[in-house]
């Protein structure tokens, strides 16, 4: 009798690349589908190479490039902004356990509200240029980053800590050799969070009300119903989220031992 | 016990096992032939890695596919069996059943009315030890309390042959004497068919009617040890002169085989 | 001295200094506003904005504003709750795809979908349906990607239990895997809620549409300033007790496992 079992993969039709690229073609067969069906107004559901084209066509207009100079540069001041301050905020609240107990479930409670309806006093504070939009990015990458500071701070391993005492580290040292290595993860982490923040609270408030921007655009495009057009700056908007995203990973090196993964979300403990 | 003389509860007949890799075969265990009385208690003894678990999963159905055949009573089987009951090494008490409702799980699985299974349940949480504790969920008591969970748990099924693989292993050596005394009482008590996986010696010794020590890889039964001390045991015996004799015998034939083990692990670790 | 009142001022505990900052900052904003530092038209001070909140309570409509907010949360969220954890099954249960699809899934629970609404009003136009699309979208990635973590992080040794009792693959499923794996969609479906909410009162306030968001929107609109500073606070503190509601909610449900 043959004993056998077989550890590993059995060879199935099915495998990770095929299933990838099933899935991207079945989400453009359904989009196109869908488009074609009648079940909504004409024109509602561009065909993807009419979105193509429409991206095109942005590409080459001068237009284009200023209202995505606007954006950037909001995004990148609110980023740069939250991120500083909140991770002075996140040292402050993790090195000092004192400081931490009172004001941390400050942070804590009104990291998860809805940012956007500060707007209105936004808008009344620094006008409807690109300072409301710069003022609620930085509001919304504040709060991720000092929540991920100071918990990393916080879980630096005590044992670590005492292992550096038993080596009489300097304080500088400490900082330098166990400290800022075992926040390495926690910084990605804030970082990654606050970026998509902030481009979610800059677009919105462009969406809302604006003169400039991509959020502008798209709404602009809304407005004349040129909806290939407005998918394509939505397009565009999620390649600049995601490249973004892809340099914080190159720089901030990843993943490192006390990384809880691509699952780590926003709220999640 | 009288009744020591009969036919074999458990019978293993050249049962073997090999697992096919990607990187090949890898012979866990060479044909093992076996025979176990009621109410016996009898420990595997091995280096890690020795195949012991393997043999242990093959009794108790976890493992289907094997060479050879496992009897109950005279009769072949194959695949998990109510008579064979089994307790595992990692924690494994429900966290989200009070100690009560653990030790009701495969009776309510088995469509047993509630007040038969609960009746029964307390008085298998008494013969561990856990009365007053029905209501406690496994968060709030200690390791060795959720291990006794499960142990009565693997009873509530009336097993004709318990299978305990090393259960005590994640226990302070202090926790892990006494409730190896425990089990002892309960195995008295129930006449209760018992196969144990070790890796302590002195719990070996304490625990069995026979001792049986696993070469390493691949796992074939090399020697078979009586223990001959009298019954009842406890584990306040072994301070004694026979118990250390035993005890250094099993491990004069351990020795070579767990060094074997070690280097093996060193050398895939290295 | 000064180490005495140092150390006097050391042992308030925290909630109590928690709440004389607040205290201090609503006072220092009243003085602020009412001496004329600050504009107490743009700024107005928290008496006049307590006024302000009195009034849209009588006559603005806050609290129906909340129930349809809440409404729609929910509905956005029970959908994402049943896309979501079929989705998360699916992953589980059928490895190859999970291996295919879970990082796409994990990206698309940190992008930012929201800024798609400009899409969704176009296909459903400027209604309510909008809103719960919305709310569902951002909470389905969040809630399918908990309720996979957690039946893939069943123990082993949980499962191999259920054989050795004799489980059927239905008894399997919902004496141990799901009971295992609920406290992971629970978290899943406490963080779902969240992102709906805040997704639902973001596209309230940009299309006007619907509870609180559109209260405020108006408000803005309207420069009724104590009133609109009234309804902000009043979102945020609605926001706040609801996270702090199902945070303790969660973690007495969990308190034994």
């Amino acid at each position: 009798m043959a004993a056998v079992e077989y550890i590993g993969r059995k060879t199935a039709f099915w495998t990770v690349g095929r299933l990838r690229i099933a899935g991207v073609i079945a989400a453009l067969a359904v989009w196109e589908l869908a488009g074609l069906s009648g079940l909504f107004f004409n024109d509602v559901l561009p065909s993807a190479f009419r979105i193509l084209r429409a991206m095109g066509q942005l590409l080459v207009s001068r237009e284009f490039y200023e209202h995505l100079g606007v954006t950037v540069f909001e995004v990148l001041t609110s980023f740069v902004l939250g991120a500083v301050t909140g991770t002075a905020a996140g040292l402050a609240l993790g090195i000092s356990r004192r400081a931490g107990d009172i004001f941390e479930p400050f942070i804590h409670y009104l990291a998860p509200t809805p940012k956007i309806v500060f707007l209105p006093i936004l808008l009344v504070l620094f006008g409807v240029g690109m300072g409301s939009k710069i003022a609620l990015g930085s509001i919304s990458c504040f709060f991720p980053m000092a929540l991920n500071i100071a918990a990393g701070v916080r879980e630096v391993s005590p044992t670590l800590l005492r292992v550096g005492r038993t080596f009489s580290l300097t304080r500088s040292q400490t900082i330098r050799m166990i400290y800022l290595p075992a926040l390495i993860p926690a910084v990605a982490t804030g970082l990654r969070i606050g970026l998509a923040v902030s481009i979610v609270g800059c677009l919105l408030s462009e969406y809302k009300l604006a003169r400039a921007g991509m959020g502008f655009l798209a709404g602009q495009y809304g407005d004349k119903f040129a909806i290939a057009h407005m998918l394509a700056v939505l397009i565009f908007i999620f390649i600049l989220a995601s490249l973004g995203n892809a340099v914080i990973a190159r720089f901030v090196r990843l993943p490192g031992p006390g990384d809880r993964g691509s699952v780590r979300l926003a709220f999640d403990k | 016990m009288a009744d020591v003389k009969q036919a074999p509860v458990l019978r293993l007949k050249d049962v073997a096992k090999t697992f096919v890799t990607p990187h090949g075969n890898v012979r866990a265990v060479e044909p093992v032939t076996l025979d176990i009385r009621q109410g016996e208690f009898i420990s595997i003894i091995g280096p890690s890695g020795c195949g012991k678990s393997t043999l242990m999963n093959i009794v108790g159905g976890l493992i289907e596919d094997y060479e050879g055949s496992v009897e109950v009573d005279g009769i072949q089987v194959r695949g998990c069996h109510k008579e064979v009951g089994m307790v595992f090494q990692e924690e494994s008490a429900f966290p989200w059943r009070t100690a009560l409702n653990n030790v009701t799980f495969p009776m309510e699985a088995a469509g047993i009315t509630k007040e038969e299974r609960v009746q029964r349940a307390m008085e298998l949480l008494h013969l561990v030890g856990l009365d007053g504790f029905e209501n406690r969920f496994p968060a709030e008591l200690s390791g060795g309390m959720r291990q006794r969970i499960a142990i009565a748990r693997t009873l509530a099924f009336r097993p004709r042959i318990l299978l305990m693989d090393e259960p005590f292993a994640a226990l302070d050596e202090q926790t892990r004497l006494l409730l190896g005394d425990k089990v002892l009482q309960i195995q008295q008590e129930l006449n209760q068919t018992t196969m144990l996986i070790t890796h302590n010696i002195a719990e070996a010794v304490q625990l069995s009617d026979r001792v049986l020590i696993m070469s390493f890889r691949p796992g074939r039964i090399k020697r078979v040890v009586e223990i001959d001390l009298p019954h009842p045991r406890s584990s306040k015996m072994m301070g004694g002169e026979r118990f250390g004799q035993l005890v250094a015998a099993i491990w004069e034939d351990l020795r070579e085989e767990a060094s074997k083990g070690l280097q093996e692990l060193e050398r895939v670790r290295g | 001295m000064a180490r005495t009142m140092a150390s006097t001022r050391l042992t308030l505990p925290p909630l109590l200094i928690r709440f004389l900052v607040i205290a201090g900052l609503v006072g220092l904003w009243e003085i602020a506003s009412g001496s004329g530092w600050i504009n107490a038209f743009t700024a107005p001070a928290p008496s006049s904005v307590w006024k302000g909140f009195e009034k849209i309570v009588a006559e603005g409509g806050l609290g129906e504003a909340m129930a349809i907010t809440f409404a729609t949360a929910l509905m956005s969220a029970a959908i994402g709750a049943v896309f979501g954890i079929a989705s998360g099954y699916i992953l589980h249960i059928w490895k190859a795809a999970g291996e295919a699809y879970t990082s796409w899934l994990a990206a698309l629970a940190s992008a930012p979908l929201v800024l798609l609404y400009p899409l969704f009003l176009v296909i459903f136009g400027r209604n309510m349906w909008t809103i719960v699309a919305m709310g569902a979208l951002g909470c389905t990635p969040p809630i399918a990607l908990k309720a996979k973590e957690g039946l893939d992080g069943v123990k082993p040794v949980l499962l191999n239990v259920g054989r050795t009792f004799n489980l059927t693959p239905k008894q399997q499923f919902w004496m141990i895997m799901f009971p295992a794996s609920l406290p992971s969609i629970f978290t899943g479906i406490r963080i779902g809620l969240l992102f709906a909410i805040i997704n639902v009162v973001g596209v309230e306030f940009l299309v006007n549409v619907g509870g609180l968001g559109q209260l405020i929107a108006n408000l803005g609109d309207r420069f009724d300033y104590p009133q609109m500073y009234a309804g902000i606070f009043f979102v945020i503190l609605v926001s706040v007790a609801f996270f702090w509601i199902t945070e303790k909610l969660e973690k007495w449900l969990l308190s034994n496992t």
